[in-house]
């Protein structure tokens, strides 16, 4: 397991640790008690909830930013697991869209120019979330997403003596969405134009002349479901079946 | 939620409720009255080098595949694709197989939105309740894992 599990006594800082967790957007994930966020590879063998343990703490550690040549001023929304999306996209709605300058900074016209959206665990797909309705609400925009493996430190302690705990440190999947209204690279890897909102599939099949005729937009061709009873019960998985 | 959950449905997760942003304004309706069911998300773009990750089959299986199709199927690129809790395992996958790559791979994400259809059954025929359709959307993700000096 790529888990460093350090079982030590817990220095104090960990408390001022936890309150600084407290970011735009970040509605308290520290106190509550959630399994752990699924692993890569080997799937977890670590079941600390189940044994007596619960987490007092978590951070994540620093890591640089996914888009380097950023302006040092840019809106970072950082998506945690209770996030709530309409406190989210409530703020960097208003400030996109320069509705009186929230906090007086930006009162230029027009708001903000870019935005980034970060998440990582099980709020990567709120993050996207965020990202897609934005994108719909405001047009026109440009977007770089980048992946990566996030370092978190978790700290659990013993339900049962109080006197053990121990410091996880977890590799989590982490995304980030940058959204500019300002034209970016298209070179760079994870570039999406504006408005590829449907015209993804059409573009990536053109790609490729072996496929299938190109599917409409329009009304969803569920004719070949025509029971969604078989559909419910059966092998219907995820996007398709495997084969 | 209000919406009834049909037991045989919960075992789709990736369609889930959780985090759809959906748009479309609540619908009144008798909990007991009508059963919710999802259809299946549209079809898509199925190549060979397609991966549709779900969270039925096993996640090293899933990686297993993927590098399969890298390595001994000749591909220079995969397309990796999840939508809604599949997004995690997807980029999961992703990660994965561009560190055991020791950095050959890249990754190139996109997102995109997917509607979803889901289908409202009254329970009873018999009764006044029509046969409604909602639709809903639901985040994906497309992931392209390709080595860098492919074209």
């Amino acid at each position: 397991m790529e888990n460093g599990v350090t079982s030590s006594m817990c220095p104090v800082y960990q408390s001022q640790a936890c309150n600084n967790a407290g970011q735009p957007g970040g509605v308290n994930n520290v106190s509550r008690p959630v399994k752990p966020a699924p692993l890569p590879v080997p799937p977890p063998a670590l079941k600390l909830g189940q044994e007596g343990f619960k987490k007092v703490c978590r951070t994540e550690e620093d890591s640089p930013c996914p888009f380097p040549g950023l302006a040092s001023g840019v809106l970072e929304m950082r998506v945690k697991e209770g996030s709530k999306i309409r406190n989210l996209m409530g703020f960097a709605m208003a400030r996109m869209q320069g509705e009186k300058g929230v906090s007086g900074v930006n009162v230029s016209g027009g708001g903000l120019r870019q935005v980034v959206f970060t998440g990582s665990g099980r709020a990567v797909t709120k993050t996207i979330t965020c990202a897609e309705i934005m994108k719909r609400k405001v047009g026109c925009l440009h977007q770089l997403t980048k992946l990566r493996y996030k370092v978190v430190k978790e700290v659990w302690e013993s339900t049962e003596g109080g006197t053990s705990e121990m410091t996880v440190h977890r590799t989590v999947p982490s995304i980030s969405i940058l959204l500019s209204k300002d034209p970016l690279d298209p070179q760079e890897p994870g570039y999406q134009p504006p408005e590829t909102l449907s015209a993804l599939w059409e573009e990536r099949e053109g790609t490729e002349p072996a496929t299938a005729s190109k599917r409409s937009l329009g009304p969803l061709p569920y004719t070949s479901f025509p029971d969604c009873k078989r559909v419910c019960l059966g092998e219907g998985v995820s996007v398709l079946p495997p084969h | 939620m209000t919406e009834p959950r049909n037991p045989s449905m919960s075992s789709i997760p990736q369609t889930g409720p959780a985090h759809t942003d959906s748009s479309s304004p609540a619908v009144e309706m008798d909990p007991v009255e009508y059963t919710l069911r999802k259809r299946l998300p549209r079809k898509l773009p199925k190549r060979r080098n397609d991966v549709y990750v779900n969270m039925k089959t096993d996640f090293r299986a899933q990686l297993a595949r993927c590098q399969k199709l890298l390595e001994g199927g000749g591909h220079r690129e995969i397309c990796v694709h999840g939508l809604g809790l599949a997004i995690n395992r997807a980029i999961n996958i992703a990660l994965q197989l561009q560190a055991s790559s020791q950095g050959a791979l890249q990754l190139a994400a996109n997102t995109s939105t997917v509607e979803l259809v889901d289908d409202l059954e009254p329970e009873d025929p018999d009764e006044a309740g029509e046969p409604m359709t909602r639709t809903r959307n639901n985040s994906a993700i497309h992931i392209k894992v390709f080595y860098p000096d492919a074209q």
